[in-house]
């Protein structure tokens, strides 16, 4: 009986035990770090602040590329002199050239700029409207200028039209700024070729891999290049409230289009589109007339474009949110690591 | 005995004008008294009514969580209170005090108002527009600093009058919105009731 009340109580001992056991928690995980939040990993894979730091790798930054299309206004008066079997013929082209804008509010639409060219354009460059026969391209023979003799006979005609074209090149201004925060930050910044655009260029002028492939950028790890993608310039006058002065504010503003491209796999490891604004305010600029510094709207939009950039790339780890600090240690080291005997004036 | 009785009569004629004269050389009488008194001259709007909205808008306005839980100073501007009553009243006199006790608790900042903006505007334009100024130590145009709230408010009455009896009720309403979201985060009201009786 005895035995059987002790066993009764072991059993019920160790079913205690075993219920205390399965009660406890599991120990909780040490944190690693105490007081501190794990930063997030870098969401770009291919560059991070670490790659930075172990290795110094190098960009070619390219001036802001643009492309502006522009139209010429041609006219051209051809006069024919037929001499019994002699045709000898002069002509005399004009160009105007005009703004796009312009040359499409004109007479082919019937807009407000049809007094100013009074022609009927014709896109000169299109086969189709060149062809013999085509009749906008040729006017009627003028009567005033045509005199039919039995022996010579005088022909006048006249053509006009207008000839679109393109035009690509480089903004040198914009991109020096982005070239020192690039610097700041660690990188080595390589100098790029300039590019000319050659004669009927076309869009392969922004093939960047194209220049990669050539050599346009030494060695460089990367390339950064910027398309231009809009300017604007705006001029405003607006009454300031409370008082009786005016607020007068000139503004350029420039949008950028912005990728970086990895010179060995081609890969685009950053894009964004990045804007900068240059403003000049004169409080009653108006009425003293005014007239702001292109110069000082243009070094502000550029800064403003290169702050608004390092926004950018700090976004997408391509930097550090921090430029100045360990990158600016590296490029003193590199300096002072460099061979004693070449000279180098460092600014 | 007539002599005597008109020289006693001139006598006491001196002494009064005498009296007269000290009295009209010593002018109006001026003391000082207690700028924080109760006023009850009349049923109109007055300093203690001035006072009493002042402390009691400002001690609400300081426990608002708008102020109270922002983690700096909070940048506020003082737009206007309307007078709605049939009185003159200077609302400005109000906003004035309101801003100057939020001021002395340090738990707000004030940008320049509307009705100071030309001030504002005069100096800015001195500096950087005569030429006159270093450029480093200019203030420059295009850094003032918005503000994150205004207050405005009103201010309201009705007045009931019989032969013997001038009741005035006074509600005063203030709103603290915020400038970007055109949220009103924070309003109270402070009623006064002044009966006179002749």
């Amino acid at each position: 009986m005895s035995l059987m009340k002790n066993t009764l109580l072991a059993f019920a001992g160790v079913s205690l035990l075993v219920l205390a056991g399965c009660a406890t928690k599991p120990p909780a995980k040490e944190q690693a770090i105490v007081g501190q939040v794990p930063a997030d990993p870098p969401k770009n894979p291919v560059i991070s602040a670490e790659t930075l730091k172990s290795a110094s790798q190098s960009i070619a930054v390219t001036d802001i590329y643009f492309k502006k299309e522009g139209k010429n206004l041609v006219f051209i008066e051809e006069t024919r002199n037929k001499t019994n079997n002699n045709i000898t013929s002069t002509i005399a082209p004009r160009t105007i050239e005009v703004d796009a804008d312009k040359a499409n509010a004109s007479a082919v639409t019937g807009g407000p700029n049809s007094s100013q060219f009074p022609v009927k354009f014709t896109n000169l460059a299109d086969p189709k409207s060149t062809a013999p026969g085509t009749a906008p391209i040729v006017t009627p023979v003028d009567t005033q200028a045509s005199s039919n003799t039995s022996d010579a006979e005088t022909q006048s005609s006249k053509k006009s039209g207008y000839e679109s074209k393109m035009e690509y090149g480089e903004l040198r201004y914009l991109a020096n700024p982005i070239r020192g925060l690039l610097i700041k930050s660690g990188y080595k910044v390589v100098q790029a070729k300039a590019t000319v655009a050659m004669p009927n260029q076309g869009d392969e002028y922004f093939d960047i891999v194209k220049r990669i492939k050539v050599g346009d950028f030494g060695d460089a790890d990367y390339v950064l290049y910027g398309v231009l993608a809009e300017v604007s310039n705006t001029d405003n006058v607006s009454d300031i409230p409370g008082t009786k002065s005016t607020s007068h504010q000139m503004t350029l503003e420039v949008t950028v289009d912005f990728n970086i491209v990895d010179t060995k796999t081609s890969q685009i490891v950053a894009s964004f589109v990045a804007s900068g604004e240059g403003k000049d305010v004169q409080i009653d600029g108006r009425d003293t007339g005014y007239k702001p510094s292109s110069a000082k709207l243009m070094k502000l939009a550029s800064l403003d474009l290169a702050e608004d950039v390092r926004k950018n790339l700090a976004a997408q780890n391509f930097i550090t949110n921090n430029p100045g600090s360990a990158g600016y240690e590296r490029n003193l080291k590199r300096r002072v690591d460099d061979d004693a005997s070449t000279l180098k004036v460092y600014k | 005995m007539i002599m005597k009785t008109y020289t006693k009569t001139l006598q006491i004629s001196a002494l009064t004008l005498s009296v007269a004269l000290l009295a009209a050389c010593s002018g109006p009488q001026v003391r000082y008294g207690d700028a924080k008194a109760v006023e009850t001259v009349n049923a109109n709007y007055g300093s203690t009514d001035l006072q009493m909205i002042a402390e009691a808008m400002t001690r609400s306005l300081l426990q608002s969580k708008a102020i109270s839980g922002s983690k700096d100073a909070p940048i506020v501007t003082l737009a206007d209170v309307k007078n709605k009553t049939s009185e003159y009243i200077d609302t400005r006199v109000i906003t004035d005090k309101i801003r100057t006790q939020l001021m002395k608790s340090g738990q707000v900042r004030f940008a320049v108002s509307v009705t100071e903006m030309q001030n504002q505007t005069e100096e800015l334009k001195r500096q950087n527009q005569s030429g006159l100024y270093k450029n480093s130590t200019i203030a420059k145009t295009g850094n003032m600093q918005g503000a994150q709230y205004r207050i405005e408010g009103s201010i309201a009455s009705i007045v009931k009058n019989t032969k013997d009896v001038k009741d005035v009720y006074y509600v005063f309403n203030l709103n603290l919105i915020n400038n970007e979201s055109g949220l009103l985060e924070w309003a109270d009201e402070k009623e006064i009731r002044k009966t006179a009786t002749r």
